[in-house]
């Protein structure tokens, strides 16, 4: 028998940043959109359904042509892996990280949707005529489709796997990518995740009845709803053997996280909100933080009645009587489902590394029974050393993650 | 390089394992270890679950919500773990479940796109996936171990009986549910095994050939 010595790297580190939503396609846009309060929310305009000018969404303004031309993709690719490349691309360049090919790299990558983008392109040739329909279009269904094409582009051959657990999915994704790191089988690990819209997600969530018909007003007591967004956010985690060699400061650490399931219902909360207290309290204990120390909270904050509901009663649990600014920035992106808990990451640490806190547009009313509300105007020049990220997903799947100023 | 290649250098070999109960429900008829216990003399599927549900006593509101496949599901477990599981001897983390079907959750999709020229149905939405069946199964019983769904043409007990021993035999989980629960429209037959490491008198040695010599006879 073979005995290994595991040695464990105390500190995960945030080496880089890369995000791609409807208020920008890429760091620098996002910072600008959020400085203009600028919301991504409008009519559908790319994708191919018949809620057009009935239903608002939070789309990248860049075709699939466009996004192939930057990506040097395949024009025919889902548009799933094409945002996953553009800002895991975007991630890895920031990092920088000197002689990367001699260190353990690996990719954990998360979406929802996979290529079903494509798949349904099949289906309205396949259900006409069942001889006809591209099968190239299926080609790519699986989620892990996606992994393995951005991977390949990326370079990373040593490790990947594809997470996909709801709208936690990528929160998920980091967590596991920081104890991959923390128990010493990879140096480097580029986690987030990325989801395209799809007619599959928008009749899903129509079906459901929670969308907004509206631009999603987070947190409000006359919520209605929520509007889905695309987009893909990835951070790099790098152990504290890597960061001693970067040209750079690191962004941050990931101090704590945490995943709990409320066991509820298959798409609610929990009126009692149990399984986001149980995330949030967890990766505080993980993080050795006390409330009192987090100086900003990224909403899960969808706009959906069930959701700010049972969210809002988990932060009361915790925080009351003293609750730190937070805003859900869904009121930008709109909800962007598999990649929400990835672009969230890389808004979370934003905040530390910018001394900024973003805005929850359109708030006007305070939900009732809450003796807090989300900010209401971009806030610059902020003490923030701690920002809590929380990302809900269907299943009851809850995940709060801690990033921390080093 | 292979990262993992030293990670599990040490080979788990097999343990013993018993099926320590079984329970099939078809055409409204429940079968319990071998022994016929309740016949809902039906043979529309609504009206048989409804009638299982009753007879056994099982004050359980969400019962109502659920879809058939989850239902039939839930019931059988209800029955098959009835007087014949200790949940105080395992660990939430350590009892999973193994199931598989033939028609995925085909039965609430139909029912579904037929709601959907009317308005579209939030409650048969939440049920088009065939393994909220062992989340309801879970949620009723504190489960919380490893848990997979497969569709398949038939019962594979070869390949059912693989799983479950990968789990047991590397003490990822300590007990098992394993089986079959299927329903399209009024065709409906499910049947769970219970699966233990401790022998009891009753016990069946855990094998692909016992689960399908129990399948068939029931």
């Amino acid at each position: 028998m073979i005995i290994i010595k595991r040695r464990m790297s105390s500190t995960v580190y945030i080496a880089g940043l890369g995000v791609i939503s409807a208020i920008g396609n890429n760091v620098a846009e996002h910072l600008t959109a959020f400085g203009q309060e600028k919301a991504g929310m409008g009519d559908i305009t790319l994708l191919n359904t018949i809620h057009r000018n009935e239903l608002p969404v939070a789309e990248v303004k860049l075709s699939n042509n466009e996004l192939a031309e930057m990506t040097g993709l395949p024009v025919g690719i889902s548009r799933t892996a094409l945002l996953s490349l553009v800002a895991a691309k975007e991630a890895l360049t920031d990092a920088g990280i000197p002689d990367l090919s001699n260190l353990r790299t690996g990719f954990v990558s998360a979406n929802s949707v996979g290529g079903m983008d494509k798949s349904e392109d099949f289906f309205v040739d396949f259900l006409a005529d069942n001889s006809k329909g591209k099968l190239r279009h299926v080609y790519d269904h699986e989620c892990g489709s996606m992994t393995e094409i951005v991977a390949e582009k990326l370079g990373i051959t040593q490790f990947m796997t594809t997470l996909s657990t709801a709208c936690s999915s990528s929160a998920n994704a980091i967590f596991y990518g920081a104890r991959l790191i923390k128990n010493n089988l990879l140096d480097v690990v580029i986690a987030g995740g990325a989801d395209s819209l799809t007619k599959f997600t928008l009749n899903g969530f129509n079906t459901l009845m929670i969308l907004d018909k509206e631009f999603c007003k987070p947190f409000d007591e006359h919520r209605e709803g929520l509007n889905l967004g695309e987009g893909a956010g990835y951070v790099v985690l790098v152990s504290d053997k890597v960061v001693k060699n970067l040209n750079k400061q690191p962004y941050c650490k990931l101090s704590g996280y945490n995943n709990s399931n409320d066991a509820y219902h298959q798409t609610a909360s929990s009126p009692e909100g149990t399984g986001s207290y149980l995330a949030m309290k967890g990766a505080l204990a993980k993080s050795g933080l006390q409330p009192a120390d987090i100086d900003y909270i990224n909403l899960h904050g969808t706009g959906t009645p069930n959701n700010d509901s049972a969210e809002g009663t988990a932060v009361k649990r915790i925080f009351d009587p003293e609750y730190p600014p937070m805003s859900s920035t869904k009121s930008f992106t709109g909800h962007t489902l598999g990649a929400s808990g990835g672009i969230e990451a890389v808004f979370s640490v934003l905040a530390i590394n910018n001394k900024i806190i973003y805005p929850n547009l359109r708030f006007k009313t305070r939900m009732n029974g809450f003796d807090f509300e989300p900010v209401k105007r971009f806030l610059k020049d902020q003490d923030i050393n701690h920002v809590m990220s929380n990302s809900f997903g269907f299943g009851g799947n809850c995940t709060s993650l801690i990033f921390s100023r080093v | 390089m292979n990262i993992f290649e030293h990670a599990n250098s040490e080979l788990n070999l097999p343990t013993d394992k018993y099926i320590n109960g079984s329970c099939s429900i078809a055409k409204g008829v429940i079968t319990k270890d071998a022994n016929i216990i309740y016949d809902s003399d039906c043979y529309d599927i609504s009206e048989s679950l409804f009638s299982i549900y009753q007879h056994f006593e099982l004050a359980y509101p969400k019962f109502y919500k659920m879809d058939n496949l989850s239902k039939l599901g839930w019931l059988t477990a209800e029955i098959l773990l009835k007087n014949s599981f200790e949940k105080k001897d395992y660990q939430p983390e350590r009892v999973g479940l193994i199931l598989a079907n033939a028609n995925s959750s085909l039965d609430v999709d139909l029912r579904y796109i037929e709601s959907a020229n009317d308005i579209a149905s939030p409650s048969l939405f939440v049920y088009t996936l065939p393994n909220i069946v062992i989340g309801e199964i879970s949620i009723r019983n504190g489960f919380k171990g490893e848990h997979a769904f497969f569709v398949q043409e038939s019962f594979d007990s070869d390949f059912i009986a693989r799983q479950v021993n990968y789990l047991l035999d590397n003490d990822i989980l300590q007990a098992c549910i394993c089986g079959w629960v299927d329903v399209l429209r009024q065709d409906y037959k499910s049947t769970l095994f219970l699966v233990e490491k401790n022998k009891k008198e009753s016990s069946v040695l855990f094998s692909a050939e016992n689960m399908r010599h129990i399948f068939d006879n029931n």
